[in-house]
């Protein structure tokens, strides 16, 4: 095992209190006062986005949770703290009326709860050590599994490989007894292999770590392939598996690899539990925006009582069942597992005229290839390209920029991406580095090859802090940021309004008042101009039409400013920001609107353009926003 | 009869034996074990098999670490390589097949069938060797 800090329990010192209601928090802090909790720090934040973000930036050491928060509540609420902090304990704070709150977050992974108004101070901290405790057994449990499961291998892999050179007589034809035992311990190696396997798979589909590539798969092909490699294992059982109804077009959005196990542990739990000389039956059909498949036995039916246990981990319907039936009590376990990850749904009714009918439902390929492209922003809004292979999380983020007047359409590979950009010239891109056919940073490579993408601004956005971020960042590539999953909102529209110079639909305009002409050439550059030399021609230029930017020379601003400063408005009443440029470098203290102040003896033409563009991309950003 | 030289290199004992039996098969094998990285290199440069089928997990210098010390000497760099791994994450085999090597299979494997997986791994040149 690696030497990572393990946390001792003594030793928590970063306490992170999610909640929002002030009388609670204060009384939580004066127990800690109270009791002199010495070396641990309660940090308070009072919604899930701020303690996302403090995850983020700060080590803590344990969460205390109030699931009923501003922007996240009950499940929902524990559920992100886990998303956020896989590796913490977590504590939720519980009201005497929902311990129902406090089960199901036991269940979600929480290691204690607290019911308000029976905290005692002894109670807190007693809860507080053992919940860190039991969080760190928890860790421990899952890296022996992982590490014993590795080095069970080894020895499989001698036994399993002796018995099947024996079996396929490498060493010479076998008497008929001899035969018979050895194929036991063949055919029982082989289940210890795929126990193995199943414990491994279901570790690290918990801890998170496995990686879905996502294509469009049709499931026809893929079931026919997953019933032609269990038709050995199904003649052994005696049992037929026909494929029935099937749509030849049912594409569906998946990780081929992770569908086929699903469909294989879907099969096999079927053969096994039906009665010899009898048939399974796959179907395929296609409903509203999803794709349905069906399994169906003619075994005994679940029995009730275990019903609300079947995609429990090691759950078997009784005991005998496991060695009965040569299972491992985690096949539906796994299927539960991806099909969440998948985006679908999975579940079993009993089939007319006896047997179990097990269905999976997938996204259809056709509907989310049009969810890609955001139809519903407004059609003038800045519009971003996502390259994220996760739909949930890409749909998540939509909606949230959506709120703030970004359009977002998304691709979830290299591939898509090129295309898309090619095909639309987006405002900016957001890259996950994780993307099914490459490397987000290589997409980055061939976007910068690209003319009109060569000064688009590029955030990354991944779930690793990877150690290559600060190379990414200082690299050609010029790339913004590196944000860390999941994304800081505030952060990422902060970037975003700063750097997305170009609107949709027009250049911004100027309006400049001075008599320089190198300057008005050298705004025009980034900006429709309008160069006038008096304020009673600034003021009718002002009627005339909107601007996004005023630049103003001092000396004529100075005589100016009681006249024309409370005219800078747009049509909806909004100030226009003001870039005074003078040959002093003095400026118009007085004046909150003006938001730069250059010396024109000292300051080159590139400099104020370079002002200019970086206000006009605040203003753009602002506007597009509303 | 042509003459397919394969290294195989695994610190296990009862592993090489079971190799080399399955190899075996294959009447144009010809098997070579070695129990570590550092071993493989030597017998590479004076042996020059047609292919080094490679353990990952090893003590002292691992597979990968192995696999970059071959390619660095001129005798050997140019020798395919397939890794024979406990670890079969795909990401772990994108992972491994970046690093340079031809292929992997995964432990335990089916016995029965090793040689014809290994033989797919082979230049076209070693293959259709004219005697």
């Amino acid at each position: 095992m690696s030497a990572k800090k393990q946390m001792s329990t003594k030793s928590i010192k970063a306490i992170l209190l999610i909640e929002d209601n002030p009388g609670d928090v204060r009384l939580l802090r004066e127990m800690f006062n109270d009791h002199g909790a010495h070396d641990a720090e309660l940090t308070h934040v009072d919604c899930m986005s701020a303690a996302e973000k403090h995850l983020v930036e700060h080590a803590v050491d344990i969460i205390l949770l109030d699931p009923g928060l501003p922007d996240a509540q009950g499940l929902g609420a524990i559920r992100r703290t886990h998303a956020a902090a896989p590796r913490l304990p977590l504590v939720v704070l519980t009201s005497l009326d929902d311990e129902s709150v406090a089960e199901q977050a036991l269940q979600e992974g929480a290691q204690d709860y607290l019911i308000k108004g029976q905290i005692d101070v002894r109670g807190i901290l007693r809860t507080l050590r053992y919940a860190a405790e039991r969080k760190r057994l928890e860790r421990l449990k899952d890296e022996f599994v992982s590490t014993v499961s590795h080095e069970l291998r080894t020895p499989l892999t001698s036994i399993t490989g002796s018995l099947g050179l024996l079996m396929g007589n490498a060493a010479g034809n076998l008497p008929t007894p001899m035969a018979r035992l050895l194929a036991i311990a063949h055919t029982n190696s082989q289940r210890l292999v795929r126990l193995v396997n199943d414990i491994l798979d279901i570790e690290k589909m918990e801890a998170g770590r496995v990686v879905f590539s996502f294509s469009r798969v049709e499931v026809r092909t893929l079931v026919a392939q997953a019933i032609e490699a269990n038709r050995g294992f199904a003649e052994g059982y005696g049992v037929r598996v026909r494929l029935g109804e099937a749509l030849t077009a049912a594409d569906v959005r998946a990780d081929p690899d992770r569908l086929l196990q699903v469909v294989t542990n879907l099969l096999s739990n079927a053969i096994k539990f039906s009665p010899p000389d009898s048939e399974v039956v796959v179907a395929i059909e296609k409903g509203v925006d999803v794709v349905r498949l069906t399994v169906r036995d003619h075994g005994q039916g679940i029995p009730v009582d275990f019903r609300p246990l079947i995609f429990e981990k090691f759950a078997q319907a009784d005991a005998g069942d496991a060695r009965q039936k040569g299972g491992t009590g985690l096949g539906l376990s796994i299927v539960k597992q991806i099909v969440d990850r998948l985006s679908g749904e999975v579940g079993f009714a009993d089939a007319p005229g006896g047997g179990t009918i097990f269905h999976v439902q997938l996204p259809c390929w056709d509907h989310v290839a049009s969810l890609a492209i955001d139809r519903e922003a407004k059609t003038d809004a800045t519009r971003l390209l996502l390259c994220e292979d996760d739909l949930d999380t890409a749909l998540t983020l939509r909606a949230q920029l959506r709120q703030v007047g970004f359009a977002t359409d998304f691709v979830y590979s290299v591939s898509e991406a090129l295309a898309r950009a090619e095909a639309t010239q987006y405002h900016a891109i957001l890259v996950d580095i994780n993307l099914p056919d490459g490397d987000g940073v290589s997409l980055i490579v061939r976007l910068r090859e690209l003319p009109q993408y060569r000064d688009t601004p590029i955030v990354v956005v991944s779930a690793d802090t990877n150690p290559g971020r600060d190379d990414l960042r200082s690299s050609k590539l010029n790339v913004l940021d590196w944000l860390t999953k999941p994304v800081d909102f505030d952060r990422l529209v902060r970037l975003l309004a700063k750097s997305v110079v170009r609107n949709a639909n027009r250049r911004p305009r100027i309006l400049h008042v001075d008599d320089d002409n190198l300057v008005a050439r050298a705004l025009g550059e980034i900006a429709d101009v309008v160069t006038v030399n008096s304020i009673e021609a600034a003021q009718r230029a002002l009627k005339a039409g909107d601007f996004d930017l005023a630049v103003l020379d001092v000396e004529l601003a100075k005589a100016a400013s009681p006249d024309l400063l409370p005219e800078l408005r747009d049509s909806k009443g909004n100030a226009i920001p003001v870039v005074v440029f003078s040959a002093h470098g003095a400026n118009l203290a007085d004046d909150p609107r003006e938001q730069a102040a250059l010396a024109k003896s000292h300051s080159s033409i590139d400099s104020l353009v370079a002002t200019v563009r970086d206000r006009l991309a605040s203003r753009l950003a602002s506007v597009s926003g509303r | 009869m042509t003459d397919i030289r394969i290294l195989l290199v695994d610190d296990e004992p009862d592993i090489r034996e079971i190799v080399d039996v399955s190899l075996g098969l294959d009447r144009e094998f010809t098997t070579r074990a070695c129990a570590s990285g550092a071993d493989a290199l030597v017998t590479a440069a004076e042996w020059s098999p047609s292919l080094i089928l490679l353990d990952v997990m090893m003590p002292l210098m691992d597979g990968p670490t192995t696999l970059a010390n071959l390619r660095k000497n001129p005798r050997t760099a140019h020798i395919p390589i397939v890794f024979l791994t406990a670890r079969t994450q795909s990401s772990e085999i994108e992972h491994f097949i970046s690093l340079g090597a031809q292929g992997v299979l995964s432990k335990p494997f089916n016995p029965m069938t090793l040689a014809t997986s290994v033989r797919g791994y082979l230049p076209p040149s070693v293959t259709h060797h004219v005697p």
